[in-house]
């Protein structure tokens, strides 16, 4: 336990202390006499931040209701109270019982965005925890690692003892149970990993060794004992309805990011846009039940009280009965008026019934992600909208009220030309002059367009990842294009910080060899990258430089379809050869139909669900 | 309309937790508690609740009040009942009582007592007292406010003397003052106990340890047909 004197002073000293305190309703305080195994969940942002994320809810709830276990949390401290903590000497620690965080038995991280990889470095230190994990003791926690990032674990290799690949719910409880077994016989650290290293979805990364070719690329990965999985299968859950989904969830002190009750109706995507990661690695589709979606919002507002519930999904349109659940939910909760939020929609006439319906008691604005701005370009990507439809989703909005839009693109995408490019101001003005064209007494409010263009990123496991991200020069190069000729009152144009993406995409992609670069940088002073207040990108350069690794290998290379990629090992159902078929298409701009409409043959019920979707 | 006028606590475990977050903790709580809480009207509805003042982070409170319009009669003490049931530990409902003021608390609000714990390298109670006499004798002690408006500072001189009411020593031991304080709040004028911890510091051979100080607030009081007095 720290000293909660010295943690009192402190608190005085640093921005919103609410963050450090814990104590939240709905969280979780144990006797430690009686526990087992000791778990920190660690989320490598500010708690405003992690908290918002669904996936902590999950887990934590899930271990905590386990007798033996104790799940708690740690954040990383924003860099006020990281300065107080350092000049106190006092150890980064869990908000529930104020435990340094070296005193578990595991420290699980969750990969969200590549971005945050420093923070972990970070937050091992203030922990007092070595950043290599050959360097980490016996006595030390172990560090493990999920979410969406450990698709690529190699970047995080040389740091993290164990992942995690695919869901995890059941998985985790039978590391643990293990790990139970294991504390008890006193043996080292290395026969747990042994012996969990047999369990579908874990990847002990000290358990291979890589070779390389002179061209840099990777020539073999050898497991060192014959027993070794040669290849790691990812987890995933069969039935939605009978998985654990939390009937609490903390209510945080300060405000948060996401300050909602989460609600997951479905896991998977079936649209196969083809720079998606999220629709590849979460196949296949599973979906819950209304009935089981209402019994469990009731609950979650009576143990809450929160003022809003948003549907979480990767579609949230592609929700078989959406039209239903939305109703059943306004009547439940209108009288205690409780909003409803519906992220991720695909805006055609369906939805914006809905929305109608949900706006008769909140009215946000309306997202639009069309991606690309032309039509070639679009069905290269294969996101199955049209033109046409977009700008008669628009009208329809503009006539229900909406004056509010924002459009989301993509610059960098493969094939792009000057003509696509122009395309993001084309169909931003479009959207405009819809609203104008409407009848002056048809018209609500003032209207507002904003157009954003991040920069694309290729992922591992999609049709594009073998393909060259553009350049910082590339993408710079078409964001000016795009501020030049968007001059307009109501539009508004926004872009992303095109060096941030460029390592975004070389660690989305990286090998074993970046793992040395990360650590440099964390040396050098870099955390928190993804803040664009604290990025640092010469550093970043300089560490570069200074090992003489060259990032483009990573991120602006044109990958052959022979060449070893660093997460091949990894089976996510999806096979190689449909992604390669996937890239073939798309190079064509041929579409390929959602997979409800008839199975596209990407894998996955072949080798994880036993035929079914 | 039913305005129901609530004293409650905000603990030690919960001193660092903003004015904002409290409003939010509050509007979940009613939800949570069932209670037939007044709701605005528009696209983003919320309950219809004012406290009389903000309390600043890292200051915990006996005695802070608010305002809840309901919409349908319940009695006080089932109020009191639901909401500490679910409230978290560290903030209590004390009383309740219903009020057929027409003016809201912040106006009717005028004085604040608070306990100042304070924590010196050295110190002893007759040179205490005489830092308190001293500022209590004075007719005017003037600070510098500074305001910004827009890319102007406009900086201005305040007499805060008649905004302070009473000082006297609690307890004195070990370096160690615990002083008692009367200070005026409220829109009819306002010093935050802050401001007379810093007169304490800046008097002349003494040296406070800044980051021991501790403030809790008693309760406050509100001007009723001349008199002063509690608001519940």
């Amino acid at each position: 336990m720290i000293n909660e004197e010295i943690l009192d002073k402190i608190l005085k000293k640093v921005e919103k202390p609410g963050r450090y305190i814990g104590r939240e309703q709905n969280s979780v305080i144990k006797d430690l006499n009686d526990i087992d195994t000791r778990f920190a969940f660690a989320f490598p942002d500010i708690y405003d931040v992690g908290m918002s994320h669904l996936g902590l809810h999950i887990l934590y709830n899930l271990l905590n209701k386990e007798k033996g276990i104790y799940c708690e949390r740690v954040f990383a401290p924003w860099v006020d109270f990281e300065d107080e903590l350092r000049k106190n000497n006092i150890p980064l620690f869990s908000l529930e019982t104020k435990s340094p965080i070296k005193d578990f038995d595991f420290i699980g991280f969750t990969l969200q965005y590549e971005m945050s990889y420093t923070n972990i470095l970070n937050m091992l230190d203030l922990g007092d925890i070595a950043i290599r994990s050959k360097d980490r003791k016996e006595k030390d926690p172990f560090v493990i690692a999920g979410g969406p990032c450990v698709y690529n674990p190699e970047t995080l290799s040389e740091i993290v003892d164990i992942f995690v690949i695919g869901e995890s719910e059941e998985l985790i409880l039978e590391i643990m149970k293990i790990h139970k077994e294991w504390k008890k016989e006193n043996k080292y650290k290395v026969d747990f990993l042994e012996r969990i290293s047999k369990l579908q979805g874990v990847y002990i990364p000290s358990f291979y060794e890589v070779t390389y070719k002179e061209d840099g690329t990777i020539k073999e990965r050898i497991p060192k004992k014959e027993s070794y999985p040669k290849v790691i299968k990812k987890r995933i859950i069969k039935n939605l309805d009978d998985t654990y989904y939390p009937e609490k969830l903390i209510i945080p002190y300060v405000e948060i990011v996401h300050d909602r009750i989460m609600l997951e109706i479905f896991r998977g995507c079936t649209r196969g846009c083809r720079f998606c990661q999220a629709g590849m690695i979460y196949r296949p589709v599973r979906e819950r039940s209304v009935e089981s979606l209402l019994e469990l919002s009731k609950k979650l507002v009576d143990a809450t009280g929160h003022e809003e519930i948003s549907l979480s999904s990767l579609s949230t349109s592609d929700y078989s009965r959406l039209d239903e659940l939305v109703t059943k939910l306004i009547d439940e909760f209108k009288e205690k008026r409780i909003g409803l939020a519906l992220p991720s929609l695909r805006l055609d006439s369906f939805s914006l019934e809905i929305i109608e319906k949900i706006q008769k008691i909140r009215k946000t604005g309306l997202t639009f992600a069309p991606e690309a701005g032309s039509q070639r370009l679009r069905d290269v990507i294969n996101k199955g909208i049209e033109e046409e439809n977009l700008i008669d989703s628009v009208k329809n909005a503009f006539e229900l009220g909406w004056s509010t839009v924002k459009l989301y693109f993509m610059i960098g995408l493969p094939t792009e030309t000057k003509e696509d490019v122009y395309g993001i101001k084309d169909l931003s003005y479009k959207v405009k002059e819809v609203f104008f064209k409407l009848p002056r007494e048809k018209r609500k409010g003032n209207l507002r367009v904003t157009s954003s263009a991040s920069c694309f990123v290729p992922k591992p496991f999609t049709p594009f990842q073998w393909h060259p991200q553009d350049t910082i020069d590339e993408f710079k190069e078409k964001q000016n294009l795009l501020k030049d000729i968007i001059k307009d009152r109501k539009v508004n144009f926004n872009t992303h910080d095109a060096r941030l993406s460029f390592l975004e995409g070389v660690f989305a992609r990286g090998d074993r060899k970046v793992c040395e670069v990360l650590i440099k940088a964390w040396e050098k002073g870099c955390k928190f990258d993804g803040w664009s207040n604290i990025f640092d990108y010469e550093k970043w350069k300089q560490t570069f430089d200074e090992l003489d690794i060259d990032p483009s290998f990573y991120a602006n290379r044109k990958r052959d379809y022979d060449e070893i990629l660093p997460w091949d090992f990894i089976s996510v159902g999806v096979t190689k050869k449909y992604l390669i078929k996937e890239n073939e298409k798309a190079l064509k701009g041929e579409l390929t139909k959602d997979c409800r409409e008839g199975c596209t043959g990407c894998g996955i019920n072949t080798k994880f669900t036993g035929g079914v979707c | 309309m039913k305005t129901l006028r609530v004293k409650f606590k905000k603990g030690n475990e919960l001193k660092y937790i903003s004015h904002l977050d409290l409003m939010r903790l509050f509007q979940r709580a009613f939800r949570r508690a069932n209670i037939p809480v007044k709701y605005s009207e528009g696209y983003n509805p919320h309950p219809k609740f004012s406290f009389a003042t903000a309390l600043a982070v890292g200051v915990s409170s006996d005695g802070e009040y608010m305002d809840v319009e309901l919409i349908k009669d319940i009695n006080p003490d089932v109020f009191i009942d639901r909401m500490n049931e679910i409230l978290p530990e560290g903030i209590k409902i004390l009383k309740a009582k219903y009020t057929k003021s027409k003016k809201s608390l912040m106006a009717l609000l005028r004085w604040s007592t608070y306990v100042i714990e304070l924590n010196f390298k050295s110190i002893t109670k007759d040179k205490m007292q005489s830092i308190i006499d001293d500022i209590l004798s004075k007719e005017e002690i003037l600070i510098t406010k500074t305001k910004k408006k827009r890319k102007k500072v406009i900086t201005r001189e305040v007499n805060i003397r008649p905004n302070i009411k009473d000082i006297s020593i609690l307890i004195l031991k070990e370096n160690k003052a615990i002083i008692k304080t009367t200070l005026r709040t409220g829109s009819a004028g306002n010093l935050k106990p802050e401001v007379l911890v810093e007169q304490i510091k800046n008097k002349e051979n003494i040296e406070l340890i800044d980051d021991e100080t501790k403030i809790q607030r008693l309760d406050l009081f509100i001007e009723k047909n001349g008199e002063i007095v509690t608001p519940v």
